[in-house]
């Protein structure tokens, strides 16, 4: 584990995606400690361009745009791991009970897998989001969690049943270790780099799903979040307006986030997966 | 029964489930909150009309039509019997317009948008992808990282960008909408050349996200596959590098068609919202509409219309692939 | 009169390592392989002998390097030869290659037909589709294949089946040289027994000329080989005739490798490498002196600090500092 760790620093994809994150996730979480007023206050005309005093002007209720960038992020990437954990833990449930049971059990799980893969999941948000009336962010996290988990849950089942024929788990099955505990200790540790891996693809996914269902006014309640930002500014009309700086810097700080998760990723992916080294 | 028909059959099988689920789902989910779910939408919605008459009107409409005053099995039954027949119920917002209406007239411009675009994109992604991995080198190193980039820029994102920039900044495309709101939809140049304006936007931005993401997963697998035994032997027998970079491209490319199949609808998940930021008068717009409008039977026959269209795409395509691609037929037959 | 068919000389190859050092897997190899007779290579897994076996055909892919040395088939020395000139005249037409997994080897997405069409396009581009046909079919009869396996697609194939229609395939072009790495280790006893046939087969009808069998079983070769070269940390240690080899070894390696077999037909069936202490040395670190010293029970100071030369006897060779009288007189010690 500490090995994997030391490669990874020598990764340079690894490091540029970590080190933008970290740099976004501090900024988003030191700023409003220094800049304590209320992102929801109106404190200027709408759309006012950026200035000395508002560094991305205003929107169209004359808020502080910056703030609300800084506080819409923080949500975001919160929504995103919170979603990234839900989706990962369901999916690794689900992926090594399947794969380490076999039989029936996997049959059956893997044909409830196939399905959710075929079913959009953005469709069962859509469908969830527009029943729950009061919606918070938790609320929509747990929401894109238990719609996202059939991708892990797939990749899981495919490591784990290769996993279960390899020689240590017979000794430990032969040694009478109980099945909790092989799988701790005799499976986990060898898909922990795909279950980070998941993890860190979950989470930007995560992040995209809130945004898109957020764009389409589904988003949670009494918060911001990249998408209402960017809900609003399609609601009121802040392209027509020339409002440039509604939608932009939102926009772009979404995929720079997942940018940096999807290097992350991928440098992962060099070092854990030996066959796409080139 | 030979093996493709097995195949095919089991295909069919698993997709028959599938859309067995995909209905119920849409059915069940809205109604299974606490209360009369429905009664609740409805008098939401009814909140922002002041015509007591309309609001009477809209309720016994929807009360009748998906007799919400019965018990739940028996409205399932007669939503069942309604799909049947086609009728997906008359749409509070447009009253009284029926919703199978509403999406008929925007299905066509909905398909003309995302099936040209994400097949585009898909064979753009997919050929740079292949070389990217075949030619290495500077090539690559450029490729990669940028693809990499717009993978993660979602479909929305790269679509206000481009809204901002070449419509409203450059002024080279319209705004929004699917053609000139003065114009008379028919078959004369004015009229499709306006059509082309209106697609041109909507259409690239769709198509440049869904090339990184091929090139991507067609450079993975380029690599993969340039790696692989078969690319020694044939070269250690004298076959020429052309010929061998065929073979990896096809290989290569066969399993990307699944990869099409399964991405299908996180693609057409972010067309659609790609279509609201354009107004564009498909599907997404409609469903944006209908949101915000609380139009419960609108948005419930949205999501059933797209989720159908996934599933019909899907299955056209694992049938197509399990047609051309030999090791999924060796594989069926060793499963006989 | 007898004529060298393949002779290789000072051969050294190595491979780069993603930390840029030169790992010599094949380090100063020489050898002479005489028209009509058969060459066996053994050694435990990372003693080069598979490199070996890729190097001779002269082509390098990264990893893989050149390093210096010539082989020359028939007098040619193909390392002077460019890639285009190897690819259209040596590269199987005068030397063909068995790879290890053969299960592999084959394009999984063409049919066996279509592969050798496409080889047949490389170096008989006058033949049309029919003549090809009608060769392949001929070449697979007499070979005891069933010609039903052309217009098969490789995972169609058992993986004996898949491993025989290699080697068909390799030698359809009749190259004088077969190198073979492993031809049957991933195989069943049947299977492997059906293989050896196959190679007898093409010596008996002059299909190939000669043969170079690499194998981790020594024992093996005693049925399928004239001569055995055993490789020990990329150099060869020792070559003699099967039987002095298995009845008679100088080398304490080759002793150690075929372990106590005494009783040779039925000891040795199914009988593998007895396990040597210790593991081979870390190519990138050679040891100085003897390269088995380490390993060896025989080894004393003048072994680990100087070079050996090459001893030869009554014709056969071997790689070490004593002579054979000391040698034989140490193993007789040790019988009793």
């Amino acid at each position: 584990m500490k090995n994997s760790f030391n490669i990874l620093i020598k990764s340079p994809k690894f490091m540029l995606g970590a080190g933008i994150f970290i740099v976004m996730l501090a900024l988003v979480l030191i700023f409003p400690m220094i800049n304590r007023k209320d992102p929801l206050e109106m404190i200027a005309l709408a759309f006012q361009p950026p200035s000395s005093q508002l560094w991305l002007g205003s929107d169209n209720f004359g808020r502080d745009l910056f703030l609300e960038l800084m506080y819409g992020i923080q949500t975001s990437i919160r929504v995103g791991l919170i979603a990234g954990v839900f989706a990962t833990a369901i999916g690794l449930i689900i992926g090594l009970a399947s794969g380490y049971i076999g039989g029936i059990v996997d049959n059956l799980l893997t044909s409830i897998t196939n399905i959710f893969i075929v079913i959009p999941s953005f469709i069962i948000l859509i469908l969830i989001s527009v029943s729950i009336n009061s919606r918070s962010s938790l609320v929509t996290a747990i929401i894109i969690g238990i719609t996202s988990w059939p991708w892990t849950a797939r990749a899981v089942r495919a490591q784990t049943s290769s996993l279960r024929n390899r020689d240590h788990v017979h000794i430990a099955k032969i040694s009478g270790h109980s099945t909790p505990r092989i799988i701790v200790f005799e499976i986990l540790p060898y898909i922990a780099s795909y279950v980070v891996m998941a993890f860190v693809l979950q989470t930007a996914s995560g992040i995209l799903s809130e945004a898109s269902i957020s764009m389409l006014g589904l988003g949670p309640y009494n918060t911001i979040s990249l998408g209402i930002i960017m809900n609003w500014a399609l609601v009121f009309e802040a392209p027509v307006a020339g409002a440039w700086w509604a939608f932009i810097p939102a926009a772009l700080s979404i995929a720079l986030i997942t940018f940096s998760l999807y290097m992350m990723n991928t440098g992962m992916d060099e070092i854990f997966n030996p066959k796409i080294r080139s | 029964m030979n093996a493709y028909a097995k195949y095919f059959v089991k295909k069919l099988f698993w997709y028959l489930v599938t859309l067995v689920i995909a209905v119920s789902l849409n059915f069940f989910l809205p109604r299974m909150i606490e209360g009369n779910p429905v009664a609740m939408i409805v008098s939401q919605m009814t909140k922002g009309m002041t015509d007591s008459d309309t609001i009477k009107r809209v309720y016994e409409t929807f009360i009748q039509e998906f007799g919400v005053d019965k018990p739940l099995w028996q409205q399932f039954l007669i939503y069942v019997q309604n799909l049947f027949t086609g009728n997906l119920g008359t749409s509070f917002g447009l009253y009284p317009k029926k919703v199978t209406d509403i999406l008929a007239s925007a299905v066509p411009w909905t398909i003309g948008l995302q099936l040209p675009a994400i097949l585009v994109g898909w064979i753009l992604g997919n050929v740079l992808g292949a070389v990217a991995a075949y030619k290495k080198g500077v090539f690559d190193k450029v490729i990669f990282p940028v693809a990499l980039f717009v993978n993660s820029i979602p479909f929305f994102t790269l679509a206000i960008i481009m809204l901002y920039v070449f419509a409203l900044t450059l002024g080279w495309f319209p705004l929004s909408g699917g053609y000139d709101f003065q114009m008379i939809p028919q078959l004369s140049f004015e009229f499709i050349g306006s059509v082309i304006r209106h697609h041109t936007l909507p259409f690239l931005s769709i198509v440049l996200v869904t090339i990184g993401g091929q090139a991507i997963g067609m450079r993975e697998m380029s690599i993969y596959e340039l790696n692989a035994d078969y690319v020694l032997y044939s070269k250690l027998l004298g076959i020429r590098d052309s010929r061998i970079s065929r073979y990896v491209f096809r290989n290569a490319m066969l399993p990307q068609i699944t990869g099409l199949a399964l991405s299908i609808g996180t693609m057409v998940g972010g067309s659609l919202i790609c279509e609201i930021v354009f107004s564009y008068p498909g599907i997404g717009t409609w469903l944006f509409t209908a949101i915000r409008q609380l139009d419960y039977p609108l948005i419930s026959g949205c999501t059933l219309l797209i989720a159908l269209s996934v599933l019909l795409a899907n299955f056209t395509i694992d049938i197509i692939y399990g047609f051309i691609d030999p090791r999924i037929k060796a594989s069926q037959m060793e499963d006989q | 009169m007898t004529t060298n068919i393949l002779e290789v000389s000072g051969l050294k190859t190595y491979y780069k390592t993603r930390l840029k050092e030169k790992v010599f897997a094949v380090d100063g190899v020489d050898f002479v392989l005489e028209e009509g007779k058969t060459l066996g290579i053994a050694g435990e897994s990372g003693c080069g002998k598979s490199t070996l076996a890729l190097s001779l055909m002269g082509f390098y892919f990264p990893p893989l390097h050149y390093g210096s040395g010539s082989i020359q088939i028939h007098g040619r020395d193909i390392m002077k030869l460019s890639k285009e000139q190897l690819r259209t005249q040596i590269s199987g037409r005068e030397i063909a290659y068995i790879p290890q997994a053969a299960m592999n080897a084959l394009n999984p997405t063409l049919r066996i037909i279509r592969f050798i069409e496409d080889i047949m396009k490389e170096h008989r581009p006058e033949l049309t589709k029919k003549q090809v046909w009608d060769m392949a079919v001929e070449r697979f009869e007499t070979l005891n294949l069933s010609p039903k396996v052309l217009r098969s697609y490789p995972n169609e194939l058992s993986g004996g089946m898949k491993q025989r229609t290699v080697i068909a395939i390799s030698t359809i072009l009749n190259p004088k040289v077969l190198i073979a790495d492993e031809p049957t280790s991933a195989l069943d006893v049947t299977s492997q027994k059906a293989v050896i046939k196959l190679m007898k087969d093409l010596l008996d009808k002059q299909f190939i000329r000669s043969l170079v069998f690499i194998t981790h079983e020594l024992p093996l070769l005693y049925h399928v080989t004239d001569d055995i070269m055993v490789m020990y940390a990329g150099e060869i240690v020792e070559r003699g005739t099967a039987e002095q080899m298995i009845f008679d070894p100088l080398h304490p390696y080759t002793k150690k490798l075929m372990g106590s077999i005494i009783v040779p037909e039925e000891g040795m069936k199914g009988h593998k490498l007895a396990a040597i202490p210790g593991t081979p040395p870390n190519l990138k670190h050679v040891p100085a002196g003897c390269r088995f010293a380490e390993r060896c029970s025989y080894a004393q100071d003048q072994c680990r600090e100087n070079n050996v030369a090459v001893k030869e006897v009554d014709g056969r060779q071997y790689r070490c500092h004593f002579d054979t009288g000391t040698l034989k007189e140490w193993y007789a010690n040790e019988q009793s």
